[in-house]
């Protein structure tokens, strides 16, 4: 599957974003391949030039912030008193085993990413089918759901906290109608994580749908013409066809919304500020309460780094499984 | 069929406008409590003010000076205060910068940022009850060498309370705050209800439940207490004088114990209160933002911005004081000034403090906000507040305003009876929520002990 899919032409690709598609390869004429040698240091020089920038960013926003935030796990930093940071070892790390709120914020965030990362895969695919067929506004129905994608997350966190009042939201005036109670979305302890759930799939499926989208656009017309010869239904076309070729960019997908799910911060902050009785607070939203408002760097800090490692953790474990499903 | 798809891109990035549009008007109705009441707006403008005086070049002194703003008429007041200093003083010249508050953290984001890159203002706004924590860190100074007992006993008690910590004194303010019970004149009349007229005649706990729930039925609740504003500093500058008034607390006097004050049987029982009103379905915890004003709701818990909202919205309104058990206390505490161990001019410094919190400023300022001056005389010379219903607002504001704890652990120490609070409100478990809690500022308290 991964080297043709370059070459596969569909009816309709001069509309599919090309951010997915292979760059086609360089095929070197023979004048060129002269000059290629003296060129070549010019364009290391070039290169780097141009990754300078990159680099240098990377470097200062990125690395830098790593390296002091690895360093302040290990310190009291506390924010009003900047000039008085004392070294107190492990401290802050056993603190984490003994953190009621870090236990309850941790199983928080693995449940979002547990029903997030598979619902959001169905969803996204289900609509990349959706799309794909020929239908009218078929446009308007890709625009429609790729809109929420080019919200500001904030924005669209405001706005469904609106639509889930349970007095005055849309959602349960909606309810109201076919007679059921008003329900409190945000406000019990045992629904807010799973509005937050819903919204953010509804916000997120978008993206993963042009993606998904343009893997389809890629498998090769004939492969379903050859099913249909053999008399296969459309069920065992999906089956057997669109899955398998679907199946290097639906792990690229997987990875990718894991990481963002276990990243989750600005939903839970705007919100429902984490509540109600922490139900929706995520790891990333109580380091930063920590940090920020109840000044704790060090802690913050400490609880940071064990993120970065649980993440590092869950990424390699998926790499495994993605090679291994690739032998 | 493309045209189309532009068409949709278009209506969404108006609608995104207008949405932003709307998250900054929000955060104007917060008043200014200087409180986290509101989170749901992430628009912050800062930057320097065009004060109308130009530094002429030949002043001794220039000071930066740091103001916090929740609208524009208040910045209007500010600028002009500043310009009026700068005129008055040829040997000093102030340089404001205003930093919008958005009713969430961007404030005190900005003061972080400049205390780590060590380059705080020489004077600054603080919300009050943080004062302690500034105050303990060495970030703002005491300023009594500064102030005579004179110009002291001409703020409102409260603010003296709140600027004091470790009996000095450190900020001054020229606005204060207070929580009132506004009623609907047209409801309370239909349920034949009287409302209390003076301090006197304030509702006690038991005729708050009772006329509460004769007056919730169908289409209204009997009392908002402005859950939406989020689990923040209103849930305790609102909710704190329960327990007080019970004989309870949330801290020790001198700010160092949390056992024993915040998990007392009074505070306790003062949450127990809060669950009841809960549970007899007199408020919600997820009223409508505008659920008063509306007259969705017959009574209401709020700051001295609901009268703003309440008048703009045509309501036949009233407002009456803060319903007591045993002691009369109200709800206390507003931004103020403070100046940093920044700057190199401490006296010029609280000069400014005091221009800026006179009677001209705080009637000023009262005027452009809505909320009571922090100067007595002000009251007496401002028509409104010596007529109902604001007189009310007057009486409680100089006669049973409780300040906020004065404790570095503070930040920790509100989101703990906030918790406690909101767990009342959701009808848990009330004791091993605030016992879990009474913890985590026990923690907290460790920090600060020497």
């Amino acid at each position: 599957m991964s080297g043709n899919s370059s070459s596969a032409k569909s009816l309709t690709s001069d509309r599919t974003p090309s951010h997915t598609r292979r760059p086609l390869q360089k095929v070197p004429s023979p004048k060129k391949q002269k000059r290629r040698k003296s060129q070549a240091f010019q364009e290391a020089v070039t290169g780097y030039f141009f990754l300078a920038p990159a680099l240098i960013l990377l470097g200062v926003f990125l690395l830098y912030p790593m390296g002091a935030a690895f360093y302040y796990s290990f310190t009291d930093f506390y924010i009003l008193k900047p000039d008085d940071i004392s070294w107190i070892g492990l401290e802050n790390f056993t603190y984490i085993l003994q953190d009621a709120e870090f236990r309850q914020a941790f199983w928080n965030t693995v449940y979002f990413s547990v029903i997030v990362v598979p619902v959001q895969l169905a969803v996204a695919l289900v609509l990349a089918l959706l799309i794909n067929k020929k239908i009218r506004f078929r446009v308007f129905f890709r625009t429609a759901f790729f809109s929420p994608v080019v919200m500001s997350l904030v924005v669209v966190s405001i706005l469904w906290t609106f639509m889930y009042n349970p007095n005055e939201g849309l959602i349960n005036q909606l309810l109201g109608l076919v007679g059921i109670q008003p329900q409190p979305f945000l406000t019990s302890p045992d629904q807010a994580m799973n509005s937050i759930i819903v919204m953010s799939v509804w916000q997120g499926a978008g993206f993963q749908m042009m993606i998904f989208l343009s893997g389809l656009q890629n498998i090769p017309n004939h492969l379903y013409e050859a099913a249909d010869i053999d008399g296969a239904s459309s069920w065992q076309k999906f089956l057997h066809v669109t899955l398998p070729g679907l199946k290097n960019i639906a792990l690229f997908i997987f990875i990718t919304i894991s990481i963002a799910a276990f990243k989750l911060l600005v939903q839970p902050m705007i919100m429902t500020q984490g509540g109600p009785l922490g139900s929706t607070k995520s790891l990333v939203y109580h380091i930063y309460e920590t940090g920020f408002n109840y000044r704790d760097v060090g802690y913050a800090s400490a609880m940071a780094v064990v993120f970065t490692v649980i993440v590092l953790v869950i990424t390699i474990v998926q790499r495994v499984l993605v090679r291994e499903e690739r032998g | 069929m493309k045209r189309f798809g532009y068409v949709v891109f278009g209506l969404i990035l108006l609608f995104m406008a207008a949405c932003s549009s709307d998250s900054t008007a929000n955060s104007e109705g917060d008043g200014g409590a200087g409180s986290g009441e509101n989170a749901s707006s992430d628009t912050v403008e800062t930057g320097s003010v065009e004060t109308t005086v130009e530094a002429s070049g030949d002043e001794d002194v220039v000071l930066d000076f740091w103001i916090h703003q929740t609208g524009e008429d208040e910045t209007k007041a500010y600028i002009d205060l500043i310009d009026g200093f700068n005129e008055a003083h040829e040997d000093i010249h102030v340089n404001a910068e205003v930093i919008i508050d958005d009713g969430a953290s961007a404030y005190s984001d900005s003061i972080n940022a400049a205390l780590v890159a060590g380059n705080l203002p020489d004077v600054m706004a603080v919300d009050g009850p943080y004062v302690a924590s500034f105050a303990d860190a060495g970030v703002i100074q005491p300023i009594d060498d500064y102030i005579d007992e004179e110009t002291k006993n001409q703020y409102v008690d409260s603010i003296i309370q709140q600027g004091t910590y470790d009996d000095q004194l450190y900020s001054l303010g020229a606005m204060e705050a207070s929580v009132m019970l506004y009623y609907n004149k047209d409801l309370l009349e239909e349920a034949g209800i009287e409302p209390a007229e003076s301090l006197e005649e304030a509702w006690t706990w038991d005729e708050l439940m009772d006329h509460a729930k004769s007056l919730t039925n169908d289409d209204q609740y009997g009392l908002n207490l402005f859950m939406n504003y989020g689990v923040g500093e209103w849930l305790t500058f609102m909710g704190a004088p329960l327990a007080w008034s019970n004989g309870g607390g949330l801290i020790s006097e001198d700010g160092t114990e949390v056992d024993g004050y915040l998990n007392s049987p009074e505070t306790l029982e003062s949450l127990q209160y809060v669950k009841s009103l809960f549970e007899e379905g007199v408020v919600t915890e997820s009223p409508g933002e505008m659920q008063f004003e509306e007259g969705k709701a017959a009574l209401a818990l709020g700051g001295p911005w609901i009268a703003v909202s309440a008048e703009d919205a045509g309501l036949n309104w009233g407002m009456m004081p803060y319903p007591y058990k045993d002691e009369r206390v109200s709800p206390s505490g507003s931004m103020a000034y403070a100046v940093t161990n920044n700057t190199e001019h401490p006296e010029q410094a609280a000069e400014l403090m005091k221009w800026m919190t006179n009677e001209e400023a705080a009637i000023k300022i009262s005027e452009a906000t809505g909320m009571p001056p922090a100067q007595k005389s002000a009251f007496e010379n401002m028509d409104k507040f010596n007529e109902r219903p604001w007189s009310v607002m007057k009486e409680q504001v100089i006669e049973t305003a409780h300040a906020r704890p004065s404790t570095p652990a503070y930040p920790v120490l509100t989101d703990a009876f906030a918790q406690s609070f909101h767990a009342a409100a959701l009808g848990e478990d009330v004791e091993s929520v605030v016992e879990q809690q009474v913890q985590r500022v026990k923690r907290e308290l460790k920090r600060f002990e020497e």
